[in-house]
């Protein structure tokens, strides 16, 4: 079935390329005088095993070894109205929509749009560029990757519950909630958008960015599934060309219905939040490309019993990247990463540890260009967390071919 | 395959014995119809931006470059190296098609507030200029024949033609489409036009000392 679904997209693309054309596209599809645009981003990864699972973005999928096909296009249905939509397959999976918003442009001359549906995520800097494209390495950061053992829909009893479950964030159980094992969240969601309202405004120096969602930064929504809405802000600032600076906050209702319900009774909900502030640094100038990204995030969440959690519970990250062009189609590139955790004291034989094991990667790799939209990309990651019944400490390869038009 | 064998023949050093020059020169011109103009690239959705894309110029596709296949000897002295410039301005290269000779510096420089970064990986030249503010230029000169194609970087759908040639006999049409080659020594050449990476049939045209031959061309 799965072979068949990527004949049919194959296919697809071919009946509407020019028929002249003997090579795959080098630039998006335009259809309809150009009203219509449609892009695609293929990217193949294959790495070594992560017995660690350090780098799965859910209980199925690692980062390390993923076929993953998005398909966006927009159509301008006038001046100030735009559709905007992206499908995302993995592992040639079913196709889901990842991004479904329409842009409106209430004034033409004015830099004012407001998005209403799967919208961008307006918190942070990466989660826009997720695309393989946009990433000069292989691996994610950690923020927006690394699956803590936190999750939405089931919350621990205790303190020592949480700590008995560090470093199992691809699957993990709680006592309250949804008994079924699934993965945990990580700071920042890369994987999916959040659905509401979105209001963009700026000028070539400075760009302003709120939103009112169903979900929170790390666990972003199509229905939300408890009683609050989470409010999302962005500035980032452009003083001279090549330097952005940005600042983010976000604030919302973390934990589901269901799950606050069993733990603490109804009508609580709204209190069990999650605010995450970040801010994030670029330049580039010649051949280099910097990037530095911090993120503070805060969970609040249901107190049942002794030993009781000490809140918030507080993930700090921190991510430097750079990325230098070594010869024209060829460049080198690294990241450090690093997240930790605030202390919480469980059980006298636990004592008082971080509510989760930090983790810290280094990553170094690099790209070649085989033709402009055509890239192997090579890197290494080593990964170290400090805890947990995993794996402490992998070194991971990996390789991957990706073409975009 | 058909399209590689075609570009290295016509700008190859090579080929450039046709028929040997009689006294006198003469020039070519003539006009290049397109019966389908080409479309400029357009944005990749942008699905992931927070707001709507800035205006941009479009790039005029209607240029084409009408040169002989072949040249005379005597044609492929070395070029003291002129100059030209490709402009970024409103995220468009500035003109689309450049046609030079060989030894010719091509500026780049930047005329919008936000950086460019202008590369081609074509195999006959090379080259990354790198991200570059207003107001800034870099170079690049051109020492062998083919074409190179020209992109941005940070916008993909910035991309710009510039055609290499080994001797001096090409012409770039106006805006109506009409071409002419001066200074092109008598004898019979083929002449070829090109637009967008679509060639004509070569054409063979005569060309007598004092005369202006002439040749219209049909590019589909």
């Amino acid at each position: 079935m799965t072979v068949w679904r990527a004949a049919a997209f194959v296919a697809c693309l071919g009946s509407v390329w020019p028929a002249g054309a003997q090579t795959l596209p080098s630039e998006p599809i335009a259809l309809a005088g150009g009203r219509v645009t449609i892009g695609g981003d293929v990217s193949a990864t294959y790495g070594s095993p992560d017995p660690g699972y350090f780098d799965y973005t859910d209980y199925s999928h690692s980062a390390l070894r993923l076929l993953r096909i998005d398909v966006s296009a927009a159509l301008n249905a006038g001046e100030h109205v735009t559709l905007l939509g992206e499908v995302r397959t993995e592992n040639l999976g079913k196709f889901r929509p990842y991004a479904a918003y329409v842009r409106i442009r209430p004034w033409t001359k004015r830099n004012i749009d407001v998005n209403v549906g799967r919208v961008p995520p307006t918190f942070g800097a990466f989660a826009r560029r997720t695309y393989a494209n946009d990433n000069p390495l292989i691996g994610y950061p950690l923020a927006y990757q690394y699956l803590t053992t936190l999750r939405p829909d089931a919350v621990p009893g205790d303190a020592a519950e949480l700590l008995q479950k560090r470093g199992t964030g691809w699957l993990v159980r709680y006592r309250y909630g949804n008994p079924a094992l699934d993965g945990g969240v990580p700071l920042v969601s890369a994987f999916r958008w959040d659905t509401g309202v979105q209001v963009h405004a700026g000028t070539e120096a400075v760009r302003a960015t709120a939103a009112v969602t169903a979900g929170t930064v790390a666990n972003p929504l199509f229905r939300d599934d408890n009683s609050g809405r989470q409010i999302a802000a962005r500035l980032e600032l452009r003083p001279v060309a090549g330097l952005i600076v940005g600042g983010s906050g976000a604030r919302g209702p973390f934990v589901g219905e269901t799950a606050a319900r069993g733990a603490v009774g109804d009508g609580h909900d709204r209190e069990f939040t999650q605010t995450a502030w970040g801010g994030d640094v670029e330049y580039s100038r010649g051949y280099y490309l910097l990037r530095y990204e911090g993120i503070v995030s805060d969970w609040r969440m249901p107190i049942v019993r002794p030993p009781e959690l000490t809140l918030p519970l507080r993930a700090v990250s921190t991510s430097v990247e750079g990325r230098y062009k070594i010869l024209p189609g060829l460049y080198a590139a690294a990241r450090v990463d690093h997240l930790a955790f605030s202390h919480i004291t469980g059980t006298d034989a636990q004592g008082t540890l971080p509510w989760d094991a930090p983790v810290t990667r280094i990553e170094i790799g690099g790209g070649i260009s085989v033709q402009r939209n055509l890239v192997l990309k090579l890197s290494v990651q080593r990964n170290t967390r400090n805890g947990g019944r995993l794996e402490p400490r992998e070194t991971l390869g990996a390789a991957q071919l990706l073409f975009w038009f | 395959m058909l399209v590689l064998l075609s570009v290295s023949f016509v700008f190859a050093p090579q080929a450039l014995t046709q028929a040997p020059p009689r006294h006198g020169i003469g020039a070519i011109r003539g006009r290049v119809e397109l019966r389908r103009v080409a479309t400029a690239a357009e944005r990749r959705p942008g699905v992931a931006e927070l707001g709507s894309p800035r205006g941009r110029d479009l790039p005029d596709l209607r240029r084409s470059v009408v040169y002989l296949e072949s040249a005379p000897r005597g044609a492929f002295e070395p070029n003291e190296g002129g100059r030209a410039v490709m402009d970024q301005r409103n995220e468009t290269f500035a003109p689309h098609v450049l046609a030079i000779s060989i030894g010719t510096t091509v500026d780049f420089p930047n005329s919008d507030m936000f950086y460019h970064n202008v590369f081609s990986l074509s195999k006959t030249q090379r080259f990354d200029l790198g991200r570059y503010a207003a107001g800034h230029s870099r170079s690049v000169r051109f020492d062998r024949p083919g074409i190179v194609r020209v992109f941005c970087e940070i916008h993909s759908h910035m991309n710009a033609f510039i055609l290499v040639f080994s001797h001096p006999f090409f012409a770039l049409t106006d805006a109506e489409g009409r071409y002419r080659i001066e200074n092109v020594p008598a004898g019979t050449y083929n002449v070829v036009a090109w637009n967008e990476g679509t060639w004509s049939d070569p054409k063979s045209v005569g060309v007598t000392g004092g005369g202006i031959a002439e040749q219209d061309f049909s590019l589909r």
